[in-house]
């Protein structure tokens, strides 16, 4: 094997690990977002969403549009864990409330 | 008596005492609603809390008053009027909706309709009327709609809130349902509506001061300087939820409506004096 094979064999694997690593780039983001989106989701119907929620998963959609996965993934996780802070809020208020009353 | 008899006691008598607070009736709520707000700001006179932040803010209820001798809301009210008195395109009008022709029956709102099981507010019923007559419902939180209401709201000044929970149907279970959204801490910073407007209530937030909520349904729907527009209440609790982080609901969903018919009710007994201008 010649050097300018090797070279040529070398290129072709960067290439196709490049292609492998957006890609499940990529695919992670998607599934990020499919997670932040349900959670939200679930937020809404214990009816305690947050208005940061919905900003931030626009924000992941628009960032995977744009191919900035990582970004996307941070947005979507930054969205998810809200939305977890919000249902957790939503599940202690169900009995909170009553420390409220005018006392 | 051992200590773990008298723990089990504590912990039985807490439950009851918890259990009492939840089963309230309304009548009980709202003697103690008002109560607590006589007791911390006496010397106001209960039907003055229909006047908002202006009953506990002295100076900002002189700079209103003089803003009063010109109503920011005086056009909107004439618009409303009109309006209320335009045939619809079959001849009818909103008068034949309602009873009295519409007349004197904002102190009645909410209403709950034991038939449809559900809060009927005062915006609801106009657009219902609209429809029922085949035209299009006007968007809820301003503009025409706010308009109407401000105006059949001002035909019922100085009457007396009297909210209504029927024995039948599920009227107990909406009152409760608002009244626990009501207490709620909710958003992102984690306020409940009465965290404001008990815990801190004739505090500062800013430079605003936090108003009773005692009152706050008898002078719907109001003119705010911030809006330049007049808006229903449920446009009002759309900016509360957005103010404390919380993703507000749509004008006229299920929970704004109970929310609406449970601080109405706290305030059984206070004149309407509608429409109103806030800053």
């Amino acid at each position: 094997m010649n050097t300018k094979t090797l070279l040529f064999v070398l290129l072709l694997s960067f290439a196709s690990f490049a292609t492998i690593s957006q890609s499940a780039t990529q695919s992670h983001a998607k599934i990020a977002i499919q997670q932040a989106n349900e959670l939200w989701q679930q937020s809404i119907a214990a009816g305690h969403a947050w208005n940061t929620i919905q900003p931030l998963v626009a924000q992941a959609k628009q960032a995977l549009a744009n191919k900035d996965f990582e970004t996307a993934i941070a947005l979507a996780n930054e969205a998810s864990a809200q939305s977890k802070q919000a249902l957790i809020q939503a599940e202690f208020e169900k009995n909170n409330w009553i420390n409220n009353l005018p006392k | 008596m051992t200590m773990r008899t008298r723990l089990s006691l504590i912990i039985i008598a807490c439950l009851f005492a918890c259990a009492g607070i939840v089963s309230a009736t309304p009548e009980e709520d709202k003697k103690a609603f008002q109560k607590f707000y006589m007791q911390k700001f006496p010397g106001i006179a209960l039907e003055d809390f229909a006047n908002g932040v202006y009953s506990i803010d002295q100076d900002a209820r002189e700079q209103w008053e003089a803003m009063n001798d010109f109503p920011p809301y005086e056009d909107d009210l004439e618009i409303g009027e009109e309006l209320f008195n335009t045939p619809f395109s079959n001849g009818k009008n909103y008068a034949s909706c309602f009873e009295n022709g519409g007349i004197n029956i904002r102190q009645n709102y909410p209403r709950f309709d034991t038939e449809r099981n559900t809060v009927i507010t005062l915006e609801l019923a106009i657009n219902e009327c609209r429809t029922s007559n085949g035209e299009d419902p006007l968007p809820y939180k301003k503009g025409d709609l706010a308009r109407i209401s401000a105006y059949m709201a001002s035909t019922s000044e100085g009457s007396l809130i009297n909210i209504i929970i029927p024995n039948k149907g599920d009227g107990l279970t909406a009152y409760q349902a608002g009244k626990q959204y009501y207490y709620s801490k909710r958003g992102q910073l984690n306020f409940s509506c009465s965290n404001c407007h008990i815990q801190n209530v004739g505090r500062k937030a800013r430079s605003e001061t936090l108003s009773p909520s005692l009152g706050h349904p008898t002078h719907f729907p109001v003119y705010r300087m911030k809006w330049a527009s007049l808006g229903t209440m449920h446009r009002r609790f759309d900016i509360c939820n957005k103010q404390v982080g919380a993703q507000p609901l749509a004008a006229q969903s299920d929970a704004y409506k109970n929310l609406e018919y449970f601080l109405t009710y706290m305030s059984n007994g206070l004149p309407v004096n509608g429409p109103a201008s806030r800053k």
